[in-house]
């Protein structure tokens, strides 16, 4: 039985030599078992301390003690190279293969378009309301002062479902339906699907629309004005140019469209903006008196704007879009690419 | 409404571009949809009279022109027009011209001649679309002259989307009008002040039996015109805003309209029976065939224009057949009149027919302008047609209302348009548009509205007009000062969100189709004759049969979807659309649930690295998955269950014993599935696909599970496995409901890992392996204990499933 100093030492000399072979770390953690751990090697030796002559045991102890210590720091040394080197040092990845992706699906263009438009009304304040998409003629028409057989009705070709009821061709009636049962202040906008019969590149018999309306008193057209241009600031970038001209709704006086420089050419002028650097946004005004009346508001009290968008533009003019119709097919090639 | 700059400048004196007049009507509200040359350029072409003309000695249908384009110059051309002959004006191109549509002219050999040019027509210079041989020009124009102007063809067509309210614009005057509010001028109108129509010892008579449905009727006649083309300025002018000349009468008929916004109608006098005009309602019975060919049965509420026995023309609208003017026409009785807008509505809309008349009739004509378009016309006719006009004539005008005056406040003004505006600013602004103001206090205005603005009725219509003056861009922009209200949110839109991002995160992309769709659908579903969806909402007037009703379920929709993919070798789809569906409720509104609706199709992993996650294909466990996250994630785990075995007759186009119903309490709100081999047959998909179908607003009405916490458990768990072998009919899940049905408190969760049939299994039975994981919350399991526990669950299952324990 060789004696325990030259245990000791062969220990050194093997241990030594193989961590200074490892090369993996994973090859580390069985090493620091074999010879340090709680039933590693040196401790085995350490256990045999007793069975020493008690004179030796002093010397035998220290340098044991020296040796483990020893080896623990060259471990904590060739651990942390090791670390260093990095993966070289692991089973070689050919890291040039695609990764592991989990399916990701994709919120409809309209709908993120729809939800962008809502957000910067709900950071303004607006409430949010919804209606029927089958809506009676009243509120579709004649409470926003468009009676039967008014001109303006030929600028709605309306799908119709019975004499009185419709596809709403525009989302305004929950101006009405919501000032009837709600006194001033009010600040709502109307998301939701219209539906107009006309289907061609720029038309699809349903498309979204957001309406707003702000009613309090006091409420002018320059409030208007600072309204919209807040949200079309937001919608597009800051240094949009917008510019308001007049237009003409039954339900608003005075009423406006409001433009913004075209986001295709710069203001240049191309085939999208027709050539005038400009692009229709939107359509706003001031709420008729005639509105009011009909909900029992006193238009010398109080005053407001509404206004209307249509989703699927927006989304065009975003995104380059050149076929409305792409937006109804659902083909993947498509959705995936917003 | 289109129009050219030349003829505008005829009543407003202004050398403003083009391009200016349109950007200032477009911010006055009158947005110009065009602004483009009404010709070609047509650098080259030239005035040239035919001297002489020679055959052409190796063709027999061309002749070579000996032709003088100049006082001294000569040149000789080849040329194949039926029409050419000495002494003819007409136009020549000259070698080097080009000529619409790119072609180059050059010095070219014809058949051997010589020929330097070619005489055109006034369809190959893009003047007119008519082509009958070279123009014929007037004899006295100027060989050599170019020919854009001699013939004045330098012009710019502006067309305005006119807005329903502003029928004054359906006129050039009306434009013109606008145009010196910009410039600060007067229009010089043709006719200022019409002579006064007195009605004695006329050959014909006219009678208006209601001033309410015409305010305004004036009639006159002309004998002995010669009815024939008008000359070439006033073809001009019709062929520059697109409309086609056809004889001087009607064109003038049609010219003034234009100019006046006033249509007037001509009727040939000799087809008038007993020489009468009487504008009435129609009677029953009677029917008008009108000048375009079609014959209209007429009903009392149309008003008509009829002589002593039957209707002549529908009032505003469009001339009959029995009274047009043809080219033996020699008398015409002259009408220009005013109708109730209303009245031709609602006329036009019967008739279905729409026609420059009525467009401005039906928003609204100037009563005033009636005699100055007559006195217009009859000028013009007299000096085109050579007409004997008729002294005097009818000119009934019992219905005509003055307007009434506006208040127009000062302070109202500013405070609607947000801008500090001074009483004398916002009366230039009227009256720089024709609108006579008249202060009557500090801070108020009497506005007497023109008659030709129909559309000025209240203080509010003004306003409108002084902004539109001052210019929508100089009014101030602000921020309204609000109350704060925080707004509520509506809790199904909420859910609609959320379902929509967990089906985004669960890897579908969202869809949206069409609210209206095919009635074949509920067939091609296989949907039973009572089934409630086969009651649909019909649209009266659809673009299409196969968008006539109103979708009763979102399935058919993403099917089509899916087809589409599948079609463009996009193979694995998943979609999923969350709308409304539509059933009817007899006459009222239908009413209109939110479904949730979503199909799986092909790969299991869509876009992820083959390589890494395989070819598996989907199938009823990744519906059922992805039910049961809806759930989890919803926090609806304690009230709705994904359930095997509810029969469902309403399940008509899903595979039999491939179907789950999604259930709230005893309530079924849902299924998912696959789809019968039969119904994707229907719908043209050509792979196996799966659904999900729930009813979204009923899950709106359970309430979710609480967010509450539990404490983190400190002591391990530990796994125990089992296997069984059990009847192959024994439900696996109902061997887990057993297991955590029972009354072990340690016992936290058991799974499935395994099922296995054949070797070493006999027939009829099955191995299903189970993994029970045992925790205590106060200690550490030992395994005495838990043995004891496995065991008895072990016992409890065999007896229970007929089971025995599979061996190891």
């Amino acid at each position: 039985m060789p004696s325990m100093y030259d245990e000791l030492l062969r220990l050194k000399t093997v241990a030594g030599e193989e961590l200074s072979a490892i090369t993996q770390i994973g090859e580390l953690e069985p090493f620091r078992v074999k010879y340090l751990g709680r039933k590693g090697e040196f401790t085995l030796v350490m256990r045999q301390l007793g069975q020493a002559p008690p004179e030796e045991r002093p010397r035998l102890g220290q340098l044991a003690n020296e040796i483990k210590q020893d080896l623990e720091t060259a471990f904590a040394a060739q651990e942390s190279r090791l670390a260093e080197s990095g993966g070289a040092t692991h089973a070689t990845f050919d890291l040039t293969l695609p990764g592991r992706t989990v399916p990701f699906g994709k919120l409809h263009p309209v709908t993120q378009v729809m939800d962008a438009v809502c957000a910067i009304f709900e950071g303004l304040g607006f409430a949010v309301a919804e209606g029927p998409d089958v809506e009676v003629d009243f509120y579709n028409f004649e409470a926003l002062n468009i009676p039967p057989h008014h001109p303006a009705r030929a600028m709605h070709d309306t799908f119709y479902v019975s004499d009185s009821l419709l596809l709403r061709t525009h989302t305004s009636p929950m101006q009405a339906r919501i000032m009837e049962k709600e006194p001033p202040p009010l600040r709502m906008i109307a998301p939701g699907k219209v539906y107009r019969c006309d289907s061609d590149i720029t038309h699809t018999p349903m498309f979204h629309q957001v309406e707003g309306f702000l009613v309090d008193r006091h409420i002018s057209f320059a409030d208007l004005k600072g309204v919209l241009s807040v949200f079309i600031t937001k919608m597009f970038a800051e240094n949009t140019p917008i510019r308001f001209r007049p237009s003409f709704f039954p339900f608003t006086e005075p009423s406006a469209e409001v433009d913004i420089g075209c986001v295709i050419c710069g203001g240049k002028g191309c085939r999208v903006c027709k050539n005038t650097g400009w692009l229709e946004i939107l359509g706003a005004g001031m709420i008729d008196p005639e509105v009011f009346k009909k909900v029992g508001y006193d238009p010398e009290e109080y005053s407001g704007f509404a206004f209307g968008l249509g989703i699927e533009r927006i989304a065009m003019l975003k995104y380059g879009i050149t076929d409305i119709r792409l937006f109804y097919e659902n083909d993947l090639r498509f959705l995936s690419q917003f | 409404m289109k129009f050219t700059l030349n003829w505008l400048r005829e009543y407003i004196d202004t050398d403003m571009e083009p391009a200016r007049i349109a950007d200032h009507l477009t911010m006055l509200g009158l947005e110009v949809d065009a602004c483009v040359p009404c010709y070609p350029e047509l650098t080259g072409v030239v005035v040239a009279r035919i001297d002489s003309v020679q055959p052409h000695p190796n063709a027999d249908k061309l002749v070579l022109c000996d032709v003088i384009v100049g006082e001294e110059e000569r040149t000789r051309v080849v040329c194949g027009a039926p029409n050419a002959r000495a002494g003819l004006v007409t136009a020549l191109a000259l070698p080097g011209a080009v000529l619409p549509g790119g072609f180059i002219i050059k010095p070219a050999k014809i058949r051997g001649e010589e020929s330097f040019g070619m005489l055109c027509s006034a369809k190959e210079l893009g003047i007119t679309e008519d082509q009958i041989g070279i123009m014929e020009l007037a004899a006295d124009l100027q060989p050599g002259q170019a020919i854009s102007q001699a013939l004045g063809l330098v012009d710019t067509m502006i067309e305005v989307d006119l807005t329903p309210n502003r029928p004054d614009c359906a006129s050039v005057l009306g434009i013109a009008r606008e145009v010196g509010g910009i410039v600060g001028k007067r229009i010089s109108p043709p006719v200022v002040t019409p002579p006064v129509l007195t009605g004695e010892n006329l050959p014909f008579s006219v009678e208006v039996e209601s001033a309410d449905d015409c305010p305004r009727y004036a009639a006159r006649l002309i004998k002995n015109v010669k009815i024939g083309p008008s000359p070439w300025w006033l073809q001009q002018r019709l062929l520059a805003v697109g409309m086609r000349p056809i004889s001087n009468i009607v064109d003038i008929t049609n010219f003034v309209m234009l100019e006046y916004g006033q249509p007037l109608h001509a009727f040939d006098f000799k087809k008038l029976s007993g020489g009468r005009i009487v504008v009435r309602r129609a009677r029953s019975g009677e029917s008008l065939s009108t000048l375009d060919g079609t014959e209209h049965q007429l009903d009392s509420e149309m008003l008509m224009i009829c002589d002593a026995e039957r209707p002549v023309a529908v009032a505003g609208i469009m001339g009959g057949a029995n009274s047009e003017v043809d080219a033996q026409t020699t008398d015409i009785l002259l009408e220009s009149a005013c109708f109730a807008a209303i009245g031709i509505r609602r006329t036009a809309g019967r008739l279905n027919m729409s026609t420059e008349a009525s467009y401005r009739f039906e928003r609204g004509v100037d009563p005033q302008g009636v005699p100055k378009a007559m006195e217009r016309a009859v000028q013009l006719i007299t000096a085109l047609g050579g007409g004997e006009l008729v002294a005097g004539g009818v000119d009934f005008k019992e219905g005509v209302v003055a307007p009434a005056p506006i208040t127009l406040r000062g302070k109202r003004t500013r405070s609607l348009l947000g801008m500090d505006l001074s009483l004398d600013r916002i009366g230039a602004a009227l009256s720089s548009i024709e609108i006579d103001v008249e202060k009557i206090d500090e801070d108020t205005l009497r506005v007497t509205p023109p008659s030709f603005r129909v559309d000025l009725e209240r203080e509010v219509d003004l306003i409108e007009e002084v902004a539109r003056i001052v210019g929508y861009n100089l009014l101030p922009t602000t921020l309204p000062m609000v109350p704060m209200i925080f707004s509520e949110q509506d809790g199904l839109r909420e859910l609609r969100k959320k379902v929509a991002e967990i089906f985004i995160a669960l890897g579908f992309y969202e869809a949206i189709n069409y609210s209206f769709v095919a009635p074949q659908h509920h067939d091609l579903l296989g949907l039973a004759a009572d089934d409630a969806r086969r009651q649909s909402v019909h649209l009266l007037n659809p673009l299409a049969e196969d968008q006539s009703v109103l979708r009763t379920t979102l399935l058919p929709g993403l099917l089509e979807n899916l087809r589409r993919n599948i079609n463009h070798q996009s193979h694995d789809v998943r979609l999923f659309e969350v709308g409304k569906v539509f059933h009817p409720q007899g006459s009222d509104q239908p009413e209109e649930p939110f479904r949730l609706a979503a199909v799986i199709s092909g790969h299991r992993n869509p876009g992820a690295p083959v390589l890494h996650v395989g070819e598996t294909q989907t199938d009823i466990f990744d519906v059922k998955g992805v039910v049961t996250q809806i759930i989890d994630l919803l926090r609806l785990g304690q009230t709705v269950t994904c359930q095997a075995g509810i029969a469902g007759q309403e399940l008509s186009f899903a595979e039999p014993g491939t179907v789950l119903a999604v259930m709230g309490g005893e309530k079924i709100l849902g299924w998912c599935g696959a789809f019968n081999p039969k119904t994707l047959k229907g719908f043209g998909v050509k792979q196996q696909a799966f659904f999900v179908d729930i009813d979204l607003a009923a899950l709106a009405g359970l309430s979710s599970q609480a967010k509450t916490f539990a404490p983190l458990p400190k002591f391990p768990f530990v796994k125990w496995d089992m296997a069984l072998i059990v009847p192959e009919g024994v439900a696996a899940g109902e061997m887990l409901s057993v297991i955590h049905g029972c009354e072990e408190k340690l016992i936290e969760k058991a799974e499935i890992f395994d099922i296995f049939q054949g070797k070493n299994i006999a027939a009829g039975k099955k191995s299903i392996a189970i993994t029970i994981t045992y925790r205590a919350i106060d200690r550490t399991l030992d395994d005495e204990t838990v043995g004891k526990i496995h065991q008895k669950i072990i016992e409890m299952m065999i007896s229970r499933f007929n089971g025995q324990l599979r061996e190891a």
